[in-house]
C-alpha cells in the first residue's frame, strides 16, 4: 500500500479526531484533538465529516507516495514542501515525491495535517482518537506508510486572515465558578482571578500544572467524582492543574471551576513558560459563545 | 439529589455525600433511568454523585434538568434492575502482601483470605485507568493502608487491597495498593457501578 510515508516521526505525533464519547462510565478518556479549533478547520477546507488528522508538534517529515489533497492549520513549524517554505490554513495539492515538512517552531504547538477524507485507520470505541495510555493507537513511528484514498478534484480552499488566530504568549482564560466555588472563600476566589500563573513542565495532553500564586481550598479532597473538560482543580500544593482531552475520568481534588472550551483549544497552542490570567464568565455567555464557535463549523457555507 | 451545572455541557447530580450501599442504590437506579435520555452523551457515575455530558444542541442546563426531575419521581417505586453478580477466581498463592495484610491486622494469612473471600463487594466507581473497579467495603479486620511507595509497575490481575477498598489491575500499571492475590479474570467492560462482586479462593 502506498500513502505518506514516514521518514521522521517528528515529536509526539499522533491520529486524533474530535474526540471519543460514550465510554467515559468504562474509564476510557475523551482524547482528541487538543486545538479543536485548528483541527475543525483542517476539517472544513477539505469537506471532511470528523476524520481524522494528524496532530503534529514538530519534527514530522514524510514522503508522498500517492498524490491526494492536504490541508495544514494551526502551530507554524515551519511548514515546507521539498524544502521551501510554504504557508499554512490552506489546502495544497501534494504529488508523488513531494517531501513535506514541519522542521521548526515559530508560532504555536500543535498543527493539523489532514487529507481528503481521512487516513484508513480503524475507530476504536467510536473514535480514531489515540490515546497512548489507554494503548488506543500509537505515535507514528518512522517509515510507517499512513493510507488514504486519492482524491485529485478538489478546489485550491485559504482560511481568511481574520480567522487565523495570532498565537501570543499569554492568554486569558474565561472560567465559569459554577463548579465546587464552596472550597474556596471569596479570598482565594480573588487571589485566583488576580494572579500570573505560569505552565510548567508536567503539562501534556492529559492536563497542564500551572504555577502562581498558591490558592488554598477549605477542604483537601473530596469523595472521587467525575470530571469535565476544563475543569481546574486544586491539589494540595495549591497550584492549579487544568484538565484537558487525556483527562483522568474521575478524581477527587477539589475544583474551583471550568475553563470555556474555546479557551482550553487556544490554551493548547501555548509553551512551558508562558502565562495565563483567569477571568470569570457566565454559563449562559459561555453556552452562547461555544454555540456559536461550534455553529459556525456546522455550517457548510464557504468563509 | 442536586444540580450542579459544571460546564457548558455538562451537569452534576449530587447525592447525599456520603459513601454508603443506600446512596450507591440511587446513583445506580438514576444512571440505568438516564440512559433513556436522548443526547446525553457521556454519563459518570462515581460514590455519590453522576456527571452528565450533554449535546448542547439537544439541551441546556434547564431542559436537561426538567427531563431529569421527571425520571426522579417514578425511580423510587420503579424496579430495580437486578444487579450483576460477578465472580473473580482469586489465586491467593500468588501474592506480595498477604504477609504484611497479615501482620498488620494481627491476623494469619488464611484468616485474611477467609475475610476477603467472605463480603460481596459493590462497584462503587471506576476509574484511575480503563476497568479499574473500586469495591468496597472491605472488612476493617482486614483494611491496611497503601504502601509507603508505589510499585513501579504491578502486573495485570493482581487483586489488591488499599483501606477499605479492594480491585483488580485490568493492565500492568504503577500502583500502591496491597497486592494479596491473581486473576485470570479478563471481562473489565462489564463492570458497571452497583454490581456485586464476590472473590473465590481457587
Amino acid at each position: 500500500m502506498k500513502g505518506f510515508k514516514v521518514l521522521q516521526a517528528g515529536l509526539f505525533t499522533t491520529l486524533q479526531d474530535q474526540g471519543r464519547n460514550g465510554y467515559k462510565h468504562l474509564g476510557i478518556t475523551e482524547s482528541g484533538a487538543m486545538d479543536e479549533y485548528a483541527y475543525l478547520w483542517s476539517q472544513k477546507l477539505l469537506n471532511n465529516k470528523n476524520a481524522n488528522a494528524l496532530e503534529v508538534m514538530v519534527g514530522l517529515k514524510i514522503e508522498v507516495q500517492e498524490s491526494t489533497i492536504i490541508a495544514i492549520c494551526g502551530a507554524d513549524l515551519g511548514f515546507e514542501i521539498n524544502g521551501m517554505s510554504k504557508p499554512i490554513w490552506q489546502t495544497y495539492s501534494v504529488q508523488v515525491g513531494d517531501v513535506l515538512s514541519f522542521p521548526k517552531r515559530v508560532s504555536g504547538q500543535r498543527s493539523y495535517l489532514a487529507v481528503k477524507d481521512g487516513f484508513h485507520t480503524k475507530k476504536e470505541y467510536g473514535s480514531y482518537a489515540t490515546t497512548l495510555k489507554e494503548n488506543i493507537g500509537s505515535k507514528v513511528q518512522k517509515n510507517d506508510i499512513l493510507t488514504f484514498t486519492t482524491q485529485m478534484n478538489y478546489p485550491k480552499k485559504y482560511v481568511k486572515k481574520a480567522y487565523i488566530p495570532n498565537y501570543n504568549k499569554t492568554l486569558t482564560l474565561r472560567l465559569s465558578l459554577s463548579y465546587q466555588d464552596r472550597y474556596f472563600s471569596q479570598e482565594e476566589q480573588e487571589k485566583f482571578f488576580n494572579s500570573d500563573y505560569e505552565i510548567t513542565l508536567e503539562s501534556n495532553r492529559m492536563g497542564a500544572k500551572l504555577k502562581g500564586k498558591p490558592i488554598s481550598p477549605k477542604e483537601n479532597g473530596i469523595i472521587s467524582e467525575g470530571i469535565c473538560f476544563g475543569s481546574v482543580q486544586i491539589p494540595q500544593d495549591g497550584q492549579p492543574i487544568l484538565l484537558l482531552k487525556e483527562r483522568q475520568t474521575i478524581g477527587g481534588y477539589p475544583k474551583i471551576g471550568t475553563v470555556l472550551a474555546i479557551d482550553c483549544f487556544r490554551f493548547a497552542q501555548l509553551s512551558v513558560g508562558d502565562k495565563v490570567r483567569f477571568e470569570k464568565i457566565d454559563l449562559k455567555m459561555a453556552r452562547e459563545k461555544t454555540l456559536k464557535f461550534y455553529n459556525f463549523f456546522k455550517d457548510d457555507k464557504e468563509d | 439529589m442536586t444540580f450542579k451545572p459544571v460546564s457548558v455541557n455538562s451537569l452534576m447530580l449530587y447525592f447525599e455525600q456520603v459513601i454508603s450501599e443506600e446512596v450507591l442504590d440511587e446513583v445506580q437506579a438514576m444512571n440505568m433511568a438516564l440512559k433513556d435520555i436522548e443526547g446525553i452523551i457521556d454519563l459518570i457515575p462515581s460514590y455519590c454523585s453522576i456527571l452528565v455530558e450533554f449535546d448542547i444542541f439537544m439541551h441546556d442546563h434547564k431542559s436537561l434538568e426538567e427531563k431529569i426531575s421527571q425520571k426522579l419521581v417514578g425511580l423510587a417505586s420503579a424496579n430495580k434492575k437486578p444487579t450483576k453478580l460477578i465472580k473473580i477466581p482469586t489465586d491467593y498463592s500468588k501474592n506480595l502482601d498477604l504477609e504484611r495484610v497479615a501482620s498488620h491486622n494481627n491476623l494469619s494469612i488464611e484468616e485474611v483470605i477467609n475475610i476477603h473471600t467472605k463480603t460481596t463487594y459493590r462497584v462503587y466507581t471506576i476509574g484511575f485507568m480503563v476497568g479499574f473497579a473500586y469495591l468496597a467495603s472491605v472488612n476493617s479486620k482486614i483494611s491496611t493502608p497503601r504502601l509507603a511507595s508505589p510499585r513501579k509497575k504491578v502486573p495485570k490481575g493482581s487483586v489488591a487491597l488499599a483501606d477499605l477498598q479492594t480491585a483488580i489491575y485490568p493492565q500492568d500499571s504503577a500502583g500502591g495498593w496491597n497486592i494479596i492475590g491473581h486473576t485470570e479474570f479478563n471481562d473489565f467492560h462489564s463492570f458497571e457501578v452497583g454490581d456485586k462482586v464476590q472473590f473465590e479462593r481457587i
